[in-house]
């Protein structure tokens, strides 16, 4: 959620800087708070990646917030062997791309009947829609508990595929049938004009043209999917099908919790959702200032 | 779409392993899986800790004794099997044994949902019942209703655990106290620290400890039958009665009198225990879960352990438990398995890693700290001094407790109404019982 509270700042600041230009101090006053804001943001992180690299007996008698005497990188290994984590990145891996492409072209398909095709009752289409997305994800447990297993579906990554698809392409499905309610209708006379299909159109004129929106959508879905935690937890039962999230869960004793091994998980475990986001992060601003198409 | 299509094709792998999988389980069941070929096993205790290092061994022993046979380990999180074993029991992922809490709303609950395996023949068979002293047995057996105490046999422990008071030897020698043997020596060293300007405890406020300083308080001035009462709803607990009434007064009056910070409320248990570790506090009232860390992380100053002054009951209880699904198909493999774990190897193991074995041969205890760790163990379970967790006679009672002590420490409720608060939902869960 990092990625979400800097971006907007990261555009204010020109701005900002566009009006106090001439007036030197203001600028330097806005500078000094975007700084501590920033900090505020990060410093959550700085702990974790300091606890990361300490050795547990530098933890127990130094405490959280000293720098570590030394590298510590053991940590770190020996919970990516203990868990296996390629393993992990590469179920995450899959399950984030498959549900974000999947959930990216149930969403077009869907806001393309209620936003361009007007279908009747759209409305109600989107307010179940809305529902759907404010639900929970407590309430589903049981239900898709019982379905998956009739499926023969628990325990596999395929059923998080499905649930997370329909799940993230409710909202997405929300988000773009707005977007497409607002599509000048003169590109959707023209393509009628030039003789293209109700399909032609889709895939010619209205997905080219909202690629943006349709990126920042992928985008979101990826990182959300990847961040999952409860569903996960609940339908991936053998350690070969979990997730990051859900490895990380496994340092949490009953009693006990290995502050630096944690560290050092929370450590690797954000850093690809970080990677991600900085290759992207283009894709994300521009996608925001171009979400509405002029 | 490349990718999207390579994905498509893992899942529909996926889907044909699954299917795959479950096919095989069908077959072998109804004559306990004598001859099944693989064993899967699961557990949430760390690869070092003293659980985890003994079921190691145990593993390599099981393979050695049943060559041809496959294990199947796998490390879980404590979190998922607390939270989805149900869900995971009642599906064809059910491991064939696995690591699993105590109590009645873990052990019990399943047990009365019929997803674990009476194991209360094999338990007298093999001898198990005669390895465990009463205490320790009640939290392996439950009734029809998944209610601890009676019944039937659905877990066995390999471990014990109990709450006793760790101390700084250094600040101890510093200030001139001696180890207390009563409660009033006990206080009156705490004032010593306080006049000194040092606050005895270190104590977690915001999580269990707290509370079980409460219950041990209480467990000053109780009995069995008392113990009895309050968690297998023997007869009605007054939470008004001399117990409960001196347990909340008297941490009040160690708040007031500065044994126990303000602060204390906010505080977790890891912080408590970093805190200690750290040379801040001279005492700490805790469980033996902190044993083995304290071995190992503790190396500014010398440390001991003693009992609770002047109980003879103290808050502790058998470990988690070893249990058998009923859906295992290897459940002859998951007996075998559990005899092994009780083998005196394996349990001296335990002892020597800083764990309570619940059946260890004592001289083969070669650590004097590990030694008195487990002959203070032995005095307790020897004359049936286990008196279990203040939290656990109601579901969601952790949480009520926590609120209620941390009121104690904030000053913000009396001691009454402390008691009145938690007594609601403890009487509550009765009537939900219809006891």
């Amino acid at each position: 959620m990092t990625a979400l509270a800097t971006a907007p700042e990261k555009q204010a600041a020109p701005a900002q800087a566009g009006v106090n230009r001439r007036r030197y101090p203001a600028r330097f006053v806005v500078l000094i708070v975007l700084l501590i804001l920033l900090l505020i943001v990060v410093a959550p992180l700085l702990v974790v990646a300091l606890n990361a690299v300490k050795s547990p007996s530098d933890y127990a008698s130094n405490g959280p917030l000293s720098i570590p005497k030394s590298l510590h990188w053991d940590g770190i290994v020996d919970f990516w062997q203990r868990v296996d984590f390629s393993r992990k990145l590469l179920n995450s891996f899959i399950t984030s791309a498959a549900v974000s492409v999947l959930a990216v072209i149930l969403s077009v398909l869907n806001a393309y009947a209620l936003g361009i095709g007007r279908v009747r009752g759209r409305v109600w289409f989107l307010v179940f829609f809305l529902v759907a997305n404010l639900l929970p994800q407590e309430v589903l447990v049981y239900p898709l508990y019982y379905l998956s297993k009739s499926l023969h579906l628990y325990d596999s990554l395929l059923s998080i595929i499905i649930i997370f698809t329909v799940i993230q392409s409710a909202f997405g499905t929300y988000l773009l049938s707005s977007v497409y309610a607002e599509f000048p209708t003169e590109l959707l006379d023209a393509a009628a004009v030039d003789g293209a299909g109700r399909f032609r159109t889709l895939w010619r004129v209205v997905v080219p043209v909202s690629k943006p929106t349709l990126a920042v959508l992928f985008t979101f879905f990826f990182i959300w999917t990847w961040n999952e935690f409860f569903l996960p937890l609940v339908f991936l039962v053998a350690n070969a099908h979990q997730t990051v999230p859900v490895a990380l869960g496994v340092l949490q004793g009953e009693k006990q919790m290995d502050a630096t091994t944690t560290s050092a998980s929370a450590l690797i475990g954000i850093l690809p959702a970080i990677l991600f986001f900085l290759l992207f992060q283009r894709t994300l601003t521009r996608g925001i200032t171009a979400g509405a198409i002029k | 779409m490349v990718r999207s299509r390579s994905i498509l094709a893992a899942g529909a792998l996926l889907l044909a392993a699954s299917l795959g999988l479950t096919a095989c389980g069908d077959s072998g069941s109804g004559d306990e899986g004598a001859d099944a070929k693989t064993l899967t096993l699961w557990h949430y205790e760390g690869p070092t800790s003293a659980m985890g290092v003994a079921w190691a061994k145990a593993i390599e022993l099981f393979k050695a004794s049943h060559p041809g046979v496959e294990v199947k380990f796998e490390g879980k999180g404590f979190e998922q099997i607390q939270q989805n074993a149900g869900m995971i029991l009642n599906s064809d992922s059910a491991p064939d044994i696995l690591e699993y809490n105590k109590g009645n709303a873990t052990a019990g609950l399943l047990s009365k949902q019929g997803l674990l395996t009476d194991l209360t023949e094999e338990s007298e068979k093999r001898g198990w019942d005669k390895k465990l002293s009463p205490s320790l047995q009640t939290t392996t057996k439950y009734d029809g209703d998944g209610i601890m105490g009676s019944g039937k046999t659905f877990g066995v422990p390999n471990y014990g655990e109990y709450v006793m008071v760790y101390y700084n030897k250094d600040l101890f020698t510093k200030h001139k106290v001696a180890v207390p043997t009563t409660l009033a020596e006990f206080e009156s060293a705490m004032d010593t620290f306080v006049k000194a300007g040092v606050t005895p405890l270190s104590v977690g406020g915001a999580e269990y400890p707290a509370q079980q300083i409460f219950y041990e308080l209480a467990l000053a001035k109780a009995d069995r039958a008392f113990v009895d009462d309050y968690q297998l709803y023997k007869n009605k607990v007054n939470f008004q009665g001399p117990e409960l009434t001196f347990g909340a007064q008297t941490f009040a009056d160690w708040v007031k009198k500065g044994y126990i910070a303000k602060n204390s409320a906010g505080i977790k248990a890891e912080d408590m225990g970093v805190a200690f570790t750290q040379g801040k506090f001279p005492i700490m009232i805790s469980g033996s879960w902190w044993y083995g860390r304290f071995a190992s992380e503790i190396k500014n100053f010398p440390w001991g352990t003693f009992l609770f002054p002047g109980n003879t009951l103290h808050p502790g209880s058998s470990g988690n438990l070893w249990v058998v699904p009923t859906k295992s198909k290897a459940k002859k493999l998951a007996y075998d398995f559990i005899d092994i774990t009780m083998r005196p190897e394996v349990q001296n193991l335990l002892g020597n890693n800083g764990g309570v074995p619940v059946a260890a041969d004592a001289a083969a205890i070669t650590d004097p700290k590990n030694k008195e760790l487990i002959d203070n163990f032995a005095k307790i379970s020897s004359s049936d001094g286990l008196a279990f967790y203040p939290d656990w006679p109601a579901p969601g009672y952790y949480d009520v407790m926590v609120g209620g002590v941390q009121g104690l420490i904030n000053g913000s409720k009396t001691p009454q109404q402390m008691l009145d608060e938690v007594a609601k939902p403890y009487q509550d869960n009765l009537t939900d019982l219809g006891r």
